[in-house]
């Protein structure tokens, strides 16, 4: 009786008509068959790339007689499809059925072999008319996006949390409550233009702050790496470089096209003792990582075999990689030399050539030039995006090193990546224009875990989480504020520290690998760590010691604590606490306990 | 594709008279392939033997010749006679004595044959086998505690799923890769190693900081909380970032305020004499402290006798002398561990995996034909003095592993290796990947399973490919 029951369920759910190609059968056919069977794969010499190519093993109208079929229902283990994962449910098996027998329906054009490919030159988009006031390009931009969005918008923050958060967002500092308080009572409308700028010209705190995001990228650890790891490190050239805001092309014409060892650094990598994976000599991590750093794309996968998830093959892989080496490389294939040398050359020929005979001095020269021309735009798009993600929590392209993927502004991400482009290349006028935004102002936005692009639509900032260096240094900013200035920012910032385990706990990378984003996500071990552990257990001692040290009142104590930490009073309610983990008569220990409790807090630890 | 369609056209008959009768009925019966195995054990303890530990002076011994004056290296390979274990057919060497009274509780794999990745650096080696991936490569890979970790979670939420016992960060120019591999890498550091460097200071890792006695400890805690509730930014009603910081600090506070976690931590609350049974060093506490954690619930615990170049297992001089200690060191607390985990009837939910980055000989660096520079420092032909007598050079095409419960079998041997030199694998050779696989099996994991990073998934054992070894279970 069963397989008769089956029957009736199957026509009963699947009647002619109900298989949807796009919503039944695409996600079913891409998961199951595309890994073996669609773009540069075809097992077997089967694709599924297009209709026609599907067609070789199935016949429409038929399923009885398609081989596809056959081979999805096959009870032999070792000829049923798929052959790696799960069988077809009895569901989806009569999706298909019912798909073939009604002829195979295929949208018009459409490819599984089809990645998108977002365009590289520039596009110069027309800024709307200056409307409600809002005078600067994001806000003129982002307003037919809100309106097309049906997100209400201009929702502000008050001039504490905006100021909160230029001051972390451009310096990675606190601001004091002396800052806010001449900030809040300032009349002026131009305020926020005013304080921007003023951090912005604060040459050596961008730098302190800016050189942890560099870092990241660029991999550049201040201690050893490896065994084999090379001598130079880029940290010199990178601060000289931040202090004078040397421009982005010129910034990065130097790292791929050298003129010393120190930026050398970048593209040559590390060199690991004893045999490495050809996919991971230095000149083939020089391809990903360039690639990755400034054009935003993933040469990884296409680094063994033509990739999966993108349109790049191991021939241009190898074709890139070879730019970096002395002479053309010999291809490997998952790691198996396959005899074939290939010549150097771009990833993007449309933009010019590099000459494959010329010395490797000259076509790094070539390549640098080519990736920093005008006509490519996605070096503009790249550097802009990462910038957009900084401030705002999320690229208008995500994630940021996959630039292929669609933005959900175009207009916003071209705009600003032309304007970038056409005004000198100069990062921060870019962060200036996005920091001076209303946009920049607008309440921030709690971020959903594990949101898909298609499904993000911008409200505002992202709440973001301050980084190891911020949270530290906003300890010892905390420190310096028990006792008056001339002391203000005499420690050395974590930015410019060695990498310890409590930074490293806290999500600083260990910097043998491009970063360009770190983990947000806070964890049990870095609770651990920072409710227990020893480098930051001392650091609140140290802190409390210095507060309690002082001849302030319990009140007085818990009042300018508060200020500092949070640039607001503490609420009756909060006093209260505080003053009951204080006792009687603070001391160093309470106070260093009431120190940890205000540091931990989420309103301490979040940029909202 | 035309032999293989021509096949299946014929093959195919069947099949399509199984669809008349109603196919789709088949696939819903036959099982998915990646079907989770029924876990045999819940907590596993890696016994590592950092620095490349000699299997002819341990676990599989060949010729011996003892040390005079004069007799050509290449006579020699074994530096301690064989002693019988209590299984018939297994034999070891002398200095394992009490690991040989428990040889009936599990099974000695003999062939471990790990990469020759050239240049041979333990810190390389170790990566490999701790990651199942050998580095460099494009995402972090994480750690095999971490993938423990991530796909089993922990047995008691006061006890980290994954401990780290005995590994001090610092190895020299090898320090970076030691860090390397001690991370959860792309699976994020929830996932990450909780590092115990020294087991006498364990009960440290879970107390309040230095100074700081409980009741205060307690009270900056519920401070804190109460802080956060009544925060003038908590009115805004539940926030995901939020309620993620609160609620990680609440983690490490349960960890932190948990007695009975606290006191399995601390390894001076054993009884006396049991202590000291362990009490060879800090390997021999950290095996105490394991035994003391899988009783509490603790999930994946590697116990390492720790890296340190040139000391330790990394014998490159002096080898015979040192092996002599260092089996001092892992004998009778080995051994120990496993009849206390016996005793406790706990032995067979728990896999206990002892196992090193490679093996050493005393004459070829790597395996024949290896690229690899000969590292030894006692260069010489013929023994002149004891420090030459011993196993310098390492050497990949062999190595041993001992496996306990966790559904292992007793009392069995497993592998084959050559009599005479090159000591190579001759029979059922044990991959990293599949000895990871067959690790993973007894946990109930799959081992082609998988969590996507950068669009691409990424395996347990390398590309999915670690196959069990269905012979190693009872």
């Amino acid at each position: 009786m069963r397989p008769y029951l089956v029957i009736i369920f199957i026509s009963v759910l699947f009647s002619a008509g109900a298989v949807d190609f796009k919503k039944d059968i695409q996600p079913l056919l891409k998961n199951k068959c595309s890994r073996c069977h669609s773009g540069h794969e075809a097992k077997g010499d089967f694709s599924i790339n297009t209709r026609d190519s599907l067609l070789k093993a199935a016949k429409p109208g038929d399923s009885g007689s398609s081989l596809l079929f056959q081979l999805i229902t096959s009870k032999d283990p070792e000829e049923r499809m798929p052959s790696k994962g799960e069988a077809l449910t009895p569901k989806q098996v009569a999706m298909v059925k019912t798909w073939i027998d009604e002829g195979i329906v295929w949208p018009k054009d459409y490819s599984f072999a089809q990645w998108r490919k977002a365009p590289l030159a520039p596009r110069t988009v027309k800024l709307p008319p200056v409307k409600n006031g809002l005078k600067n390009p994001v806000d003129r931009l982002l307003q037919s996006y809100f309106n097309k969005k049906g997100v209400k918008q201009w929702k502000l923050v008050d001039d504490r949390i905006f100021l909160r958060r230029a001051y972390l967002d451009l310096i990675g500092l606190l601001p004091t409550p002396d800052q806010y308080r001449s900030f809040s009572e300032d009349r002026d409308s131009a305020k926020y233009e005013k304080v921007v700028d003023a951090l912005l010209a604060n040459d050596e705190h961008y730098m302190q702050h800016w050189i942890s995001f560099w870092n990241d990228a660029f991999r550049n650890s201040y201690t050893r790496q490896y065994h084999g790891g090379n001598k130079y490190r880029l940290t010199n050239w990178l601060k000289t470089s931040l202090k004078a805001n040397k421009p982005y092309d010129k910034f990065a014409h130097e790292l791929i096209s050298p003129n010393s060892g120190e930026q050398a650094a970048f593209i040559d990598g590390i060199k690991w003792r004893g045999t490495v994976n050809s996919s991971q000599v230095v000149e083939m991590q020089a391809a990903q990582n360039v690639a990755q750093v400034f054009l935003g794309l993933n040469l990884k996968c296409a680094s063994c075999h033509d990739s999966f998830i993108n349109s790049w093959t191991l021939d241009q892989s190898y074709a890139f990689a070879s730019v970096f080496a002395n002479a053309p490389m010999e291809k490997h294939r998952c790691d198996k030399p396959t005899g074939n040398k290939v010549s150097a050359g771009f990833l993007y020929p449309e933009l010019g050539k590099v000459d494959p005979k010329a010395s490797r001095k000259v076509r790094l020269k070539q390549l640098a030039d080519l990736m920093t021309k005008k006509e490519n735009g996605r070096f503009s798009r790249v550097i802009v995006n990462r910038l957009w993600a900084s401030f705002f929590g999320r690229g208008l392209v995500d994630p940021v090193d996959e630039m292929d993927n669609e933005p959900w502004s175009s207009d916003l991400l071209d705009w600003l990546a032309q304007d970038f482009a056409s005004n000198g290349h100069d990062l921060k006028r870019t962060m200036r224009l996005l920091a001076t935004s209303q946009a920049y102002r607008l309440a921030s936005v709690n971020p959903t875990p594990n949101q898909k692009p298609k499904d993000y639509t911008f409200k505002g900032p992202l709440t973001k989480r301050l980084r190891a260096e911020q949270l530290l240094d906003g300890l010892e900013q905390l420190g310096e504020a028990a006792s008056p200035p001339p002391n203000r920012l005499a420690f050395k910032r974590h930015g410019l520290r060695n990498l310890d385990r409590l930074m490293r706990i806290l999500g600083r990378p260990k910097r043998d690998q491009v970063a360009t984003s770190r983990d947000p996500q806070p964890t049990t071990l870095q609770a651990l760590e920072l409710s227990n552990g020893e480098i930051m257990h001392k650091a609140v001692q140290r802190v409390g010691a210095k507060w309690a040290s002082g001849k302030r009142t319990t009140d007085q104590l818990i009042e300018d604590l508060f200020q500092n930490a949070f640039l607001r009073r503490p609420t009756q309610k909060e006093k209260m606490l505080a003053a009951s983990l204080l006792e009687a008569k603070p001391s160093n220990a309470t106070v260093s306990d009431l120190v940890w409790a205000i540091i931990l807090q989420p309103e301490f630890q979040l940029i909202h | 594709m035309n032999n293989r369609r021509e096949f299946l056209k014929t093959a195919s008959s069947a099949t399509l008279a199984a669809l008349a009768a109603g196919a789709p009925n088949v696939t819903a019966d036959s099982a998915p392939r990646s079907e989770w195995p029924t876990p045999k054990a819940d907590s596993i303890i890696l016994l590592w033997m950092a620095g490349g530990m000699a299997a002819p002076d341990t676990f599989d011994p060949k010729r011996y010749v003892p040390f005079d004056v004069g007799v050509p290296l290449e006579k020699i390979i074994s530096t301690f006679p064989a002693i019988d274990t209590n299984v018939d057919g297994i034999k070891i060497t002398e200095g394992l004595e009490n690991v040989a009274k428990v040889m009936d509780r599990g099974t000695l794999i003999r062939t471990h044959k790990v990469a020759d990745l050239g240049h041979i650096l333990h810190s390389r080696h170790q990566y490999h086998w701790h990651t199942g991936y050998e580095p460099p490569i494009t995402v972090a890979a994480p750690h095999i505690g971490s993938w423990v970790a991530k796909s089993l979670g922990p047995r008691n939420p006061a006890i980290p799923p994954f401990i780290d016992v005995g590994q001090v960060m610092s190895a020299g120019g090898e320090t970076e890769a030691l860090k390397a591999f001690h991370t959860a890498g792309f699976l994020g550091s929830e996932h990450g190693p909780f590092m115990i460097p020294n087991p006498d200071l364990a009960a440290k890792a879970v107390q309040p900081p230095a100074g700081m006695d409980a009741g205060r400890f307690s009270n900056r805690y519920k401070a804190f909380k109460k802080l956060a509730e009544s925060s003038p930014i908590a009115r805004h009603g539940s926030s995901y970032q939020r309620d993620s910081l609160l609620r990680s600090m609440e983690n490490a506070y349960r960890i932190l305020n948990d007695k009975k976690a606290a006191s399995a931590f601390d390894i001076s609350l054993e009884e006396k004499d049991s202590f000291a049974k362990y009490n060879t060093g800090e390997f021999g506490r950290g095996c105490l402290l394991a035994r003391r954690l899988v009783e509490a619930g603790a999930r994946f615990i590697e116990v390492t006798t720790g890296y340190y170049p040139f000391k330790k297992w990394d014998t490159h001089e002096n080898g015979h002398t040192t092996v002599r200690q260092m089996k001092r060191e892992i004998d009778q607390p080995i051994a120990q561990l496993i009849l206390d985990l016996e005793t406790r009837g706990l032995l067979d939910r728990t896999l206990v995996v002892l196992a090193s980055e490679f093996s050493r000989d005393m004459i070829i660096e790597g395996v024949p034909g290896s690229s690899a520079r000969d590292q030894s420092r006692a260069k010489t032909d013929v023994l002149k003095e004891m420090k030459h007598y011993g196993q310098h050079r390492h050497f990949t095409g062999s190595g041993s592993v001992l496996m306990f419960g966790g559904g292992i079998k007793r009392g069995f041997l497993y592998g084959e290796t050559a009599e005479e030199r090159p000591l190579l694998s001759v029979k059922n050779p044990v991959t990293i990947p599949d000895l990871h696989a067959t690790i993973f099996h007894a946990l109930g994991i799959p081992a082609d399973h998988n969590y996507e990073i950068e669009k691409r998934p990424f395996y347990l054992t390398k590309d999915g490919k670690g196959k069990p070894i269905p012979a190693l279970f009872a």
